[in-house]
């Protein structure tokens, strides 16, 4: 096993215990809390194995929702973010994204913050529709989407910049 | 073989996806009964649809299966609604076999003409099904005629639509009695005649059958009157009558027998002697 899929699987476990025994208990303002394992899908290298990683988002989101007591609805936001991965990079990096991770490290804030923005966009909104699974809660969809996904978006951004020096 | 393989192997990423993500709504239907009910209404409305598709074509299949049984369930029926017509002449000890002396069954007609004077109607049942001349027929709502001749599977009916084939009517509010005739033109005209000047009738009232012939039992709606003058020269009314059905447009009819049709008509012969 090489060193990036022990790392890999390494970033994969704390960040489910992270995620399931600090960040669920935050409950900032009653209701917020921040899905940070969103690290996960952000740091897994780009030109990494598709079909595995789709694998590895539905492990992520399911054993999040075991071990939290929730229904499937992060299991459903994860998997369908680890879905489309390819499709956000290239949306938000443009042609770039097909170059290897090391040339990139210097890449431009805004792409990177931009690939941010819709992959935790898509994944509070997948979440906190298929939560609240209705028509009549569609302001406290909106709400906690935007709210939670501000959070989360500021968490990730602090502890990424925190962690790259490290890489 | 290979194609498909390869197809796998290029689509792998979404058919994982679907394959993991129906995986999970399983999951979540099962975690939670709130969204296994909304899962469940989304998955009914989609199944209902198609449900009702494949149902139309299930049910056009089995169209002649379904008329047969309601014929037959008509027929029951047909003999229960003739027998609430007819006044009870005798006592319920008699038996009921003498209250309503008749038996009912169902035929299609196969051929059918207005054009002619003297109408005949061929119907599907024979010898066979135990029909014989002279039985009466009837439709759902009204009378078709008499059986004239009968072979194995087929039976010739005189038309109502024959113009020396006479019914005996009745009126449903008063007692008096008459005949029923075609006029030759219309198929649904026909004239009322032998009612004495005597007996109270009004434009729109019901005619129904006498019960005088053995042919049909009494009290099945005919038609309503339409016309009515009182002619003083013979003492009789000229009425004329519109039928509530249309005889030229009948397909399922019931054939009509008197148990007791010989007894009667042994009798009649004899007074006649």
């Amino acid at each position: 096993m090489s060193s990036i899929t022990l790392k890999t699987f390494a970033s994969f476990i704390i960040l489910v215990l992270f995620q399931v025994f600090i960040f669920n208990q935050i409950n900032l303002f009653g209701y917020i809390n921040p899905l940070v394992y969103l690290l996960f899908m952000v740091n897994y290298r780009f030109d990494g194995n598709q079909t595995f990683f789709i694998f590895l988002g539905f492990l992520l989101g399911f054993s999040i929702d075991l071990m939290s007591q929730t229904g499937g609805a992060h299991t459903i936001a994860s998997l369908t973010v680890s879905f489309l991965r390819p499709i956000i990079i290239r949306y938000a990096y443009g042609v770039t994204a097909e170059l290897p991770k090391s040339f990139r490290n210097d890449s431009r804030v805004l792409n990177r913050i931009l690939f941010l923005l819709f992959l935790i966009g898509i994944h509070h909104l997948i979440y906190f529709v298929v939560v609240y699974f209705s028509w009549d809660a569609i302001f406290i969809i909106l709400k906690s989407f935007s709210l939670t996904g501000l959070f989360s978006l500021i968490l990730v951004l602090l502890i990424s910049s925190l962690s790259r020096p490290t890489k | 073989m290979q194609r498909i393989f390869n197809a796998l192997v290029q689509f792998r990423n979404p058919i994982l996806y679907i394959f993991l993500l129906g995986f999970s709504l399983l999951f979540l239907s099962s975690r939670s009964s709130f969204h296994q009910n909304t899962l469940e209404k989304v998955g009914f409305y989609f199944s209902s649809g198609l449900y009702s598709f494949t149902n139309s074509f299930d049910e056009y299949f089995h169209l002649r299966e379904k008329n047969t049984q309601l014929l037959e369930e008509n027929t029951k029926l047909k003999s229960l609604a003739l027998k609430a017509n007819t006044p009870f002449l005798y006592d319920p000890y008699l038996g009921n076999s003498k209250r309503f002396p008749f038996t009912v069954i169902n035929a299609n007609v196969i051929k059918n003409s207005l054009l002619n004077q003297r109408n005949y109607v061929i119907i599907d049942k024979g010898s066979e099904d135990g029909l014989e001349p002279e039985m009466g027929v009837i439709t759902a709502s009204g009378i078709l005629g008499m059986v004239k001749s009968v072979s194995k599977k087929y039976a010739s009916v005189i038309s109502i639509l024959h113009k020396d084939l006479k019914i005996n009517v009745r009126f449903k509010n008063s007692s008096a009695f008459g005949s029923l005739v075609w006029k030759g033109k219309n198929p649904k005209e026909f004239s009322v005649e032998d009612i004495v000047l005597s007996s109270q009738i009004q434009k729109g009232d019901t005619i129904v059958t006498g019960g005088m012939s053995s042919y049909f039992p009494q009290g099945i709606p005919l038609g309503i009157i339409t016309q009515i003058k009182s002619d003083t020269n013979s003492g009789f009314y000229v009425m004329n009558a519109e039928l509530f059905e249309n005889p030229s447009q009948v397909y399922s009819v019931y054939v009509i027998e008197n148990k007791f049709k010989n007894e009667i008509e042994f009798l009649t012969k004899k007074a006649k002697k």
